[in-house]
């Protein structure tokens, strides 16, 4: 039977085709749009890692991706915490989205944040950041052709590049946190305070401590695992994922569906043969199926190897943005992929099975 | 011996058909095309059916290869009523007993001679307890050099001869053949008809062969003449002589 499968495959190129194609489109839809969010999101969640703070107390109900915030944090709050016993290093931090590039420029106070691990490693330019200084990693000034020196514009204000940092920090454009509190028009507000526990102070005391007076705020530790999964509460992201999936697999059940459908009644001959010949329904479902799954195969196979293309020139023409492709991701795609292609398969090889021999053999 | 009795008899014949009746309903309108047809086949005979179009030949064989249900009566293969039988069952009956060969060859034409034979064998799952290998049924048929070509590259004669090896593959107990020489000049048709002879006689295959042609019918060794659904007259074909006007 493999042997008139592959027969079949081959008699009718163009259809096999189309319909391997339609399988790695979908495949590639999963694989590089999932793939960009989940890079993204993952790279962000990393990069607020490195910073190197125990907590990060927000107002409440704020989200852990700071772009959904507005700064209502009051900035003396970074005082009284900093005279809290057991807390080495505060920091506070307004998040401001340039949209027109899709990316967060953090307001800091330079000398503060440099009081965390993951403080500004400057290798060109000075560690300045006061006025219209900015200072941003060596990815974006590669990108945006930028050395100190080179002015730089957001929110309709010019900025001159005083530092190139290395790559890794928590975003990458660093700006002066008052400078951005006028332009956000939220004179002595932050969007979030990063946190550090003295050295020798035990971390469960000062979080209780920290729990019991900011108890009217969000406080998240850097050890809570829901922060790694903070994906999952990104509003509108899981619907968002099920939509590509469901797009996706809807285009690979859609085509196999009707190709195969078209396929059956062009083979409606062939089939009254194999049932005088005595092929049972089960055979006929059988090959059907087995037709499909080659092709959803051989679908899922190329749309993967398209997917890893893209992947790469993504990364190369936007060096700043992230696409992952873990195996997970990949074994998704492959399971859903070939889902689609049977059950579009299901319908035309339970049609096929159950069409009357004598009628068949007498189709023309 | 009455029909009950007849039913029951120790097995003695291939085919069997008692009180055969089939009906086609389209809607309201019901078009008979066989009634009260009994039809006893022997092991290892070769039967030919005649008949005017319409007659209800092809029906006949249709319903004794189990590829529809009758109206009603019994259908008896090899002692097995398959008209009892539902379609997996029958389904079951026709891969292990009958093999078909068509007026039109209906060979696949994505393959090869060798992978349609391939392709029965694999339906039938049982090939590897076949005597008669393909090689060997290949040789018997004159088909030795053929294998590997597509149906479109063989003659009808060929393609004809390729439908018999495929039907013989599994060695059924009996081989349907609806106007096998129907599509194919004097020559190619003597040469098919005298491959069909030879089985019966060297393998001992029960045949029923439907045929408008006389000189066709010729080579059994019984002539059934339909008529209007009925079995009209049936004799050896060394007695039979043809009544019908429009037979052939």
């Amino acid at each position: 039977m493999e042997s008139m499968v592959v027969a079949n495959m081959r008699s009718r190129p163009t259809r096999t085709f189309i319909s391997v194609l339609a399988v790695a489109i979908g495949v590639i839809l999963m694989l590089i749009i999932g793939g960009i969010v989940s890079g993204t999101l993952n790279d962000y969640l990393n990069r607020t890692m490195s910073v190197g703070a125990d907590f990060i107390l927000q107002p409440s109900g704020a989200s852990i991706f700071y772009a959904f915030n507005n700064a209502t944090l009051d900035g003396r709050i970074a005082q009284k915490l900093r005279e809290t016993s057991g807390i080495g290093a505060v920091t506070p931090v307004l998040a401001m989205m340039n949209v027109s590039e899709f990316g967060l420029v953090f307001g800091i106070d330079l000398e503060s944040y440099n009081q965390f691990p993951g403080r500004l490693q400057i290798v060109s330019g000075t560690a300045s950041l006061k006025g219209d200084d900015v200072i941003v990693d060596e990815l974006y000034a590669r990108v945006h052709k930028l050395r100190p020196g080179s002015h730089l514009t957001f929110k309709d204000h010019d900025f001159t590049v005083s530092g190139i940092c290395k790559p890794g920090a928590v975003v990458r454009v660093f700006a002066p946190l008052a400078t951005l509190q006028d332009l956000n028009g939220t004179p002595g507000k932050a969007t979030i305070m990063f946190i550090k526990v003295a050295p020798g102070a035990e971390r469960s005391e000062v979080e209780s401590r920290l729990r019991g007076t900011y108890a009217g705020y969000g406080l998240t530790s850097t050890q809570d695992e829901t922060l790694l999964l903070a994906d999952t509460k990104m509003p509108g992201l899981k619907e968002f994922q099920v939509v590509v999936i469901v797009v996706s697999m809807l285009l690979s059940f859609m085509v196999v569906l009707v190709a195969m459908y078209t396929t059956i009644f062009e083979r409606t001959r062939e089939i009254g043969i194999l049932k005088s010949l005595g092929a049972s329904r089960g055979f006929i479902v059988a090959m059907i199926l087995k037709e499909t799954v080659i092709i959803s195969g051989l679908g899922v196979l190329f749309g993967i190897v398209v997917s890893e293309l893209a992947r790469k020139a993504i990364i190369h023409a936007f060096p700043t943005l992230q696409v992952s492709m873990t195996w997970p991701e990949v074994l998704t795609a492959c399971v859903l992929g070939l889902l689609g292609g049977a059950l579009g398969a299901l319908y035309p090889a339970y049609k096929a099975a159950r069409m009357d021999p004598v009628r068949a053999l007498t189709y023309e | 011996m009455n029909k009950a009795e007849m039913a029951y008899k120790p097995v003695e014949y291939s085919i069997r058909t008692v009180d055969l009746t089939m009906v086609y309903r389209s809607g309201r309108v019901e078009v008979p095309a066989l009634y009260d047809v009994d039809l006893d086949v022997e092991k290892g005979e070769f039967v030919a059916i005649m008949g005017p179009s319409g007659c209800g030949k092809s029906t006949l064989l249709h319903l004794l290869g189990g590829l529809m249900q009758p109206t009603s009566g019994q259908i008896l293969i090899d002692g097995t009523d398959i008209a009892q039988l539902g379609d997996a069952e029958r389904t079951s009956v026709r891969r292990l007993k009958v093999g078909y060969v068509f007026q039109r060859f209906n060979l696949l034409p994505t393959l090869t001679a060798q992978g349609n034979i391939d392709l029965a064998k694999k339906i039938h799952g049982n090939g590897h307890l076949n005597p008669y290998k393909s090689e060997e049924i290949f040789e018997m048929l004159g088909l030795s050099d053929k294998i590997h070509f597509r149906p479109s590259e063989l003659s009808g004669g060929e393609q004809q001869r390729v439908a018999i090896a495929r039907a013989l593959i599994n060695h059924p107990a009996i081989i349907l053949a609806d106007e096998p020489t129907g599509s194919l000049d004097s020559r190619n048709s003597q040469q098919v008809l005298r491959v069909l002879q030879t089985l019966n006689e060297r393998l001992k295959q029960t045949i029923v062969m439907i045929t408008h042609d006389s000189e066709a019918a010729s080579v059994a060794s019984r002539i059934v003449e339909m008529r209007d659904g009925q079995i009209f007259k049936q004799a050896s074909h060394l007695a039979y002589e043809p009544e019908l006007e429009g037979l052939l």
